[in-house]
């Protein structure tokens, strides 16, 4: 999964850019994840019924 | 015991996911910019003494000799530049030291190099060459892609006659249907001697370009180039 970088010019971007795996996992961390926070972060807002109707 | 609710149908959390996607796209494409800006940046006469690869090399380039070969290491064909050396991790890269003539001279300086890979971009944008062609990616599919033109096995066969591959390509840009070797002929653009010169120039340079192996298999296709064999 981690290889070493082959492009001509290397960069952090081109690293992540070597195969689906590490884009994947990079795009994952930085919008998924976040969304299941938010998910639990809500749900736990609206149990709470400190949301007001909208 | 908690109430039973529905995060999915609220507007709240639909807004805020949102707003999270767009703010880290923005960001992503404003670092990627950079980093494009970063690839796009020309080599250097430096990076050529230095055998330093660049995406886009130097316009020293047209005193080389420029092949299109399959690296192992990179996994797709490469343009070598002067010839062929081995990459210390493997595979192959240029080593920049075979010359050859280019319109009988091998010693252009950047600047003189530089100045003509221009006027052929000039030429070909005033020409509209990507009505027909395509260059980088860009332009239309009805004519051969220009991308590494510099490598059509066309040229090589008519080299000898024209005593140089540049002469050849040259002559034909100035009156096409002469020497047309398509069945849809390219018109005569009008194009001057020292613009064919300078568009040939270009298309050399073009050629040494590394468009991540793109197109790949270039000029190895029988019927995709080299027509007229």
């Amino acid at each position: 999964m981690f290889e070493p970088c082959r492009d001509v010019v290397c960069s952090f971007w081109s690293y992540l850019n070597q195969g689906p795996m590490t884009l994947t996992i990079f795009l994952h961390t930085l919008i998924v994840l976040p969304m299941i926070w938010i998910y639990f972060d809500e749900k736990k807002r609206l149990e709470r019924g400190d949301i007001p109707n909208e | 015991m908690a109430q039973k609710v529905s995060v999915w149908t609220s507007n709240r959390f639909w807004r805020r996911s949102a707003t999270w996607i767009t703010g880290v796209a923005s960001v992503l494409l404003i670092l990627l910019t950079f980093d494009s800006m970063a690839q796009m940046k020309m080599g250097t006469a430096e990076d050529i003494a230095k055998k330093i690869d660049k995406r886009i090399p130097s316009p020293l380039v047209i005193n080389y000799t420029i092949e299109y070969k399959l690296d192992p290491y990179r996994g797709h064909e490469i343009p070598i530049i002067g010839g062929e050396m081995q990459r210390k991790e493997g595979g192959i890269k240029s080593a920049y030291e075979k010359k050859e003539k280019f319109f009988g001279r091998d010693d252009y300086t950047e600047e003189e190099a530089r100045a003509l890979i221009h006027k052929g971009k000039l030429t070909i944008q005033a020409k509209n060459c990507m009505d027909c062609h395509t260059l980088l990616g860009n332009g239309a599919y009805y004519a051969p892609d220009l991308t590494k033109a510099w490598l059509d096995p066309t040229w090589e066969t008519l080299a000898p006659a024209f005593n140089g591959k540049e002469y050849a390509m040259a002559a034909f840009l100035q009156d096409p249907p002469k020497m047309a070797m398509h069945e849809r002929k390219m018109p005569n653009l009008g194009i001057t001697e020292e613009e064919a010169k300078a568009v040939v120039a270009y298309l050399k340079f073009m050629s040494a370009i590394d468009t991540n192996g793109f197109p790949r298999n270039f000029g190895k296709i029988k019927g995709a180039v080299d027509a007229r064999k």
